[in-house]
């Protein structure tokens, strides 16, 4: 049996094979497809429905029943995640499980997508250890993304000692989809 | 339970494992069967089995049935909801799967299941096993079945994957 305790094993496994079938473009729709059409449409409707409370709602549920290391900051205008220990990319790390070249661009692969139907964009920056952060806005609000500690406080992830890498952090900047980031690894 | 002592091969700082997972398990098997066909879903299984799994392979052969028997222990007690008997014999280990988690989990949310979902436990426990010189056969299906695994040469006949039942949604 496949289970749920190793999945996000399995899961980024799958984006290598998916890659291995049908190159680039088969893992950016198993992303869109099979995750946000299918596995999280919940989150969608909840998205759609509600905006920021609706974010607040699923992120708060998800990640409390993933017992990741996270904050969240939310006013009427953005939704912010500080995201200090990712469970799903501490999990592959600690197994030294690497199959495909970025596992944390999934997210962005079925939330962007979701973000954009719904009428936000995202700014986003991961750095492959484990910890990003998000903000999502309206996409009319042309709001930049806050200053380092402006918005969250002391609970800004980039105020870490170990957010900075030797490489630096994948960056996306008002996007909506998955290959929309600086430096871009795929091409 | 530590990385040293978990028959598992992957660990995580949880006990058991977030039971949503599930969604994104029977949504992946939809998304192969509807871009990759029948075909293409039994080789991601194949694969699966062979490449990903290849530690527990591994442990089979070292630790042949008894190995086996540790193995699903631990595996189902870190699935939620899953109530299964595992049972031991010189010939054979014999999973009494009475609750399967992952189809009582997607019932209650009103998921639709692939219909072909039990197959996904033939064919990667089979790719697990073939290299420790193991087989299994299952019948059921649908929420309970059993799964039998026994030294391939004590087997004659194919698995009959007319034994495995078609999972209804509801």
């Amino acid at each position: 049996m496949l289970g749920c305790y190793d999945f996000c094993g399995h899961y980024e496994w799958t984006f290598a094979w998916m890659e291995e079938q049908g190159g680039h473009e088969l893992v950016r729709e198993y992303w869109d497809v099979a995750i946000r059409q299918d596995s999280q449409r919940h989150a969608v409707a909840q998205i759609a429905e509600e905006g920021i409370e609706g974010m607040k709602k699923y992120w708060g549920f998800t990640l409390d029943h993933e017992a990741a290391g996270f904050a969240m900051t939310a006013t009427d205008q953005v939704f912010r995640i500080d995201m200090h220990e990712c469970p799903s990319k501490g999990f592959l790390i600690q197994n030294g499980l690497a199959q495909y070249r970025d596992y944390c661009d999934h997210c962005m692969g079925w939330i962007g997508p979701l973000m954009k139907d719904a009428g936000f964009v995202v700014d986003h920056e991961h750095n492959h250890c484990g910890r990003c952060w998000w903000e999502i806005r309206h996409k009319d609000d042309p709001t930049p993304p806050s200053e380092t500690g402006a918005l969250s406080g002391e609970r800004d992830v980039r105020l870490r000692p170990d957010w900075k890498q030797a490489a630096p952090p994948d960056t996306y900047s008002r996007a909506t989809d998955p290959d929309e980031k600086t430096p871009l690894a795929h091409s | 339970m530590t990385p040293d002592t978990c028959p598992l091969p992957y660990h995580d700082t949880k006990p058991v494992g977030a039971a949503d997972f599930y969604f994104a398990i029977n949504a992946t098997f939809r998304f192969i069967l509807g871009k990759l066909g029948m075909e293409g879903l039994r080789r991601y299984w194949a694969d699966l089995g062979a490449r990903y799994f290849a530690p527990v392979t591994q442990k089979w052969t070292a630790g042949g049935l008894p190995a086996v028997a540790t193995y699903w222990r631990a595996f189902f007690a870190a699935e939620p909801g899953a109530e299964v008997e595992v049972m031991e014999d010189p010939e054979s280990v014999t999973l009494e799967v009475k609750t399967c988690p992952a189809i009582k989990h997607l019932r209650e949310h009103g998921r639709e299941i692939l219909p072909c979902f039990c197959q996904h436990c033939y064919f990667i426990s089979e790719t697990m096993g073939v290299p420790a010189g193991l087989t299994v056969r299952i019948s059921g299906g649908n929420g309970s079945c059993r799964q039998i695994f026994q030294k391939r040469d004590a087997v004659q006949a194919r698995q009959d994957l007319s034994q495995i039942k078609e999972v209804t949604s509801c």
